[in-house]
């Protein structure tokens, strides 16, 4: 082998072996990336990390915002006694390492739940495959960097960044932005978010309303200085003072340290302040407007928040006459449900009774899914006086999930068969009821007067039921051995246990003496409600 | 199985015709008078005659023939306003006539209370009833509609004690009901005629004749008891 040919064959392996060295170390970034995303608790560490920071649906996270809001209160008591007082070392020194460690982590924390990496390098990697090109590392973590960097530049790290910086000491003018602290507490409550979307919203207004300002002052600062600025009023010594006078003046605080002294610079005077008047009550409106705008929205958050605690949740759609009605009775029997409707005024009605409301639409899929249609929800009651509307809103909650039970009230026969069609688990027809009690109370109104008084509970005797749950006195007996007279109770009748207790079964009206007692089966009784109360504690 | 009755139904809107139904199921004489056009397209629409009526006038509702002891009255007018007057001019032509009014509201409730009518029946408060009672008791739901909606063999009935009975003097706890494949739910007093006492209460106490005795059976069962309880002798012997 010539030496030339030897060469080129050593440089030849060693561009292999660098090759191999640089897969093996890609190999083992992506086996890493691959491994995390398999890696279930780490995602749940993740998750549970997010909810806690950044998560205002999450039941924990105001512990977790009220812990960092007495941390930075500490830390500005500190600065303030700092002021007259000798603080002793110790304190300064745990003020400087636990807080500033919190503060750090927290800075992690969010930097590290804000996006995935191994996502990140586990699609670079899929995409270079499919392109078939080469994975640089550069560029890679150019990708990293540039997806973090939307974090570190976004307004609210950038405070959090500022609140950390007062840990060096050495430079004591530092030490005044432990008050970016004191700011950054403004993320630990919801207004913060409120804040900036009012500036957001009214961008455009606000931005005429400032650029105005800044012509006035101008003009008027311009103004001044040369009525007055020829040494005729001793307090304005130079263009800077004018201006001043003129924000102090067109914003009506008014502090009187420059006041004008000749008659010219005292009929600008008058002519700012009016114009100042102006400006300001505009300058109130919008942003009141805005926060008004914004109420709504916090106040739907609040509602959501709220009835994410509860474990079963029904929803009233439409509060209309019978809408209310039916909120009334389901507060009265302590049971938990949220009102939606489109009509702000109706919405409103219900809020001043005390519910949780929400104005929306409830045929739109979005709201049953915030209000987790998955897990809470039980029962939808469709209630509006709309027929097609209802319909519309009955499937829609269907077709979300089937599971949850939905009654849909119709005025129209027709509707009504094809809401059975649609699996709609109960219809309930108001005229048809009206129609059937009417028809009863033909035949038999005493009777019927009777039963009316004892359902709408106007008695204080009542029809209750109570089901036989395993391990109870009355399992396996009889009705004879039960003796109901003892109890001060009528037995009416039976509903047999279906579904291991889960659905009605047959009604066996007026059961005899030897009928034995099943778990699930469901005795429905007539009686004085505390004989009703007796019984079923004895349950 | 129940008394036919004549019934005046007035109004043929969503509610007169859910109304006319469930009457004309349960076998009644049912007379249909209305004033509003829509209720006469409801009306040729079910086939069903219909007699055209101002309720303004005296004279239109007088020419009905109306035994006010017997017959009795149903206002269903779409709208409230009509139905309110109704029961009032009702009232002052049949002060003796059995009014029942329907109603969309406790508001209105009380109202045509007031205009004279006997029994309101409250649609939405009803309904909403009904919504709960699906909530809350699904089987005390179910257990009501097999007893007094459902055309089962199934009934709720009134009982009036006569004079000569044997019941009179005797007491409810001694009195087998159950064998008899009845469950008494009420006793209502002739004299306080609204007050109504519940079995579990009455326990102890002496049935008096004029008493109107509430009860739930089958209708086969019903029919022996009813023949019982005018009986004047002891037919069965109580345990």
């Amino acid at each position: 082998m010539s030496l030339p040919v030897k060469k080129k064959v050593i440089t030849f392996f060693k561009k292999k072996i660098d090759e191999n060295t640089l897969k093996q170390k890609k190999h083992f970034f992506l086996s890493f990336a691959y491994f995390i995303e398999s890696f279930r608790a780490y995602r749940r560490i993740k998750s549970f990390v997010y909810n806690l920071i950044e998560n205002d649906q999450y039941p924990y996270k105001k512990y977790f915002d009220f812990f960092m809001i007495i941390v930075i209160l500490t830390s500005v008591t500190l600065l303030v006694i700092d002021v007259k007082h000798h603080i002793p070392v110790w304190i300064d020194e745990l003020d400087l390492y636990v807080v500033t460690s919190i503060l750090i982590l927290e800075y992690l924390a969010r930097m590290w739940v804000y996006s995935d990496v191994h996502k990140i390098v586990i699609d670079e990697y899929e995409e270079s495959r499919f392109f078939d090109k080469r994975l640089s590392f550069f560029h890679l973590f150019w990708k990293i960097f540039q997806n973090k960097w939307g974090y570190i530049s976004s307004f609210s790290a950038i405070i959090d960044l500022i609140a950390i910086l007062p840990s060096y000491r050495s430079i004591r003018i530092l030490r005044v932005l432990i008050l970016f602290r004191a700011f950054k507490m403004l993320r630990y409550t919801k207004s913060l978010n409120g804040f900036i979307y009012v500036l957001k919203n009214k961008k455009f207004e606000l931005m005429t309303l400032l650029t105005l300002v800044a012509f006035f002052i101008f003009i008027a600062g311009i103004m001044l200085y040369v009525f007055e600025g020829d040494n005729k009023n001793p307090n304005i010594h130079n263009l800077f003072d004018a201006f001043y006078w003129a924000l102090i003046t067109i914003s009506t605080v008014g502090y009187g340290d420059i006041a004008p002294v000749t008659p010219e610079g005292r009929v600008e005077t008058m002519v700012i302040v009016i114009i100042g008047i102006g400006l300001i009550a505009f300058g109130t409106s919008l942003i009141v407007a805005s926060f008004n705008e914004r109420m709504s929205v916090l106040r739907e958050e609040k509602v959501i928040v709220n009835v994410s605690r509860k474990k079963s949740l029904i929803v009233i759609c439409g509060y209309g006459l019978l809408g209310r009605l039916v909120a009334k009775g389901l507060q009265k029997e302590g049971l938990e449900f949220i009102v939606l409707d489109k009509d702000e005024n109706l919405v409103s009605q219900a809020f001043n009774s005390g519910y949780n409301t929400i104005c929306t639409d409830a045929s739109q899929g979005e709201i049953f899914v915030k209000l987790g249609i998955e897990k809470r929800i039980s029962h939808v009651l469709c209630l509006t006086s709309d027929d097609i509307q209802n319909a519309f809103i009955a499937i829609n909650v269907k077709s979300l999930n089937e599971k949850v039970h939905v009654t849909v009230r119709c005025s129209d026969e027709e509707i009504a068969q094809k809401m059975e069609f649609a699996h709609i688990d109960q219809v309930i027809m108001p005229e048809e009821i009206a129609g059937m009690m009417s028809a009863v109370y033909a035949g038999e109104p005493v009777a019927f007067e009777v039963l009316l008084s004892i359902i709408e509970e106007k008695e204080k005797t009542q029809i209750d039921e109570i089901t036989i749950t395993r391990g109870s006195f009355l399992e396996h007996k009889t009705i004879g051995d039960v003796n109901f007279d003892s109890y001060r109770l009528i037995l009416l009748g039976i509903f047999t246990s279906k579904d291991n207790g889960k659905t009605l079964g047959e009604f066996l009206f007026n059961p005899s003496d030897d009928y034995y007692l099943h778990v699930g089966d469901r005795l429905v009784c007539i009686g004085y409600s505390a004989a009703i109360a007796n019984l079923k504690k004895r349950m | 199985m129940v008394d036919k009755k004549n019934i005046f139904l007035f109004g043929y809107g969503n509610f007169g015709r859910q109304l006319y139904k469930n009457l004309f199921l349960a076998g009644h004489n049912i007379k249909v008078l209305t004033a509003t056009a829509e209720s006469i397209v409801n009306a040729q629409e079910d086939k069903v005659d219909l007699i055209q009526i101002n309720i303004k006038r005296n004279d239109d509702i007088l020419s009905l023939n109306i035994d006010q002891e017997n017959d009795m009255l149903y206002c269903a007018m779409s709208k409230t306003a009509n139905n309110l007057f109704l029961v009032l001019t009702l009232r002052a032509l049949f002060p003796y006539a059995n009014i029942i009014a329907i109603s969309n509201s406790l508001e209105n409730t009380r109202k045509l209370k007031y205009a004279g009518a006997n029994s309101v029946i409250d649609l939405y408060e009803a309904t909403s009833r009904r919504v709960i009672n699906i909530l809350t008791k699904p089987a005390v739901t179910r257990a009501i509609d097999e007893i007094i909606y459902k055309q089962n063999n199934l009934k709720m009935a009134e009982v009036i004690i006569p004079p000569t009975s044997f019941l009179v003097g005797m007491y409810v706890k001694d009195i087998a009901f159950k064998s008899m494949g009845v469950v008494l739910v009420a006793i209502i007093d002739k004299e306080s005629e609204h007050e109504l006492v519940f079995t579990d209460q009455r326990l102890s106490q002496q049935l008096e004749a004029g008493e109107t005795l509430v009860v739930v059976s089958k209708i086969d069962d019903l029919k022996i008891f009813k023949d019982l309880v005018h009986s004047e002798t002891h037919p069965f012997v109580s345990h």
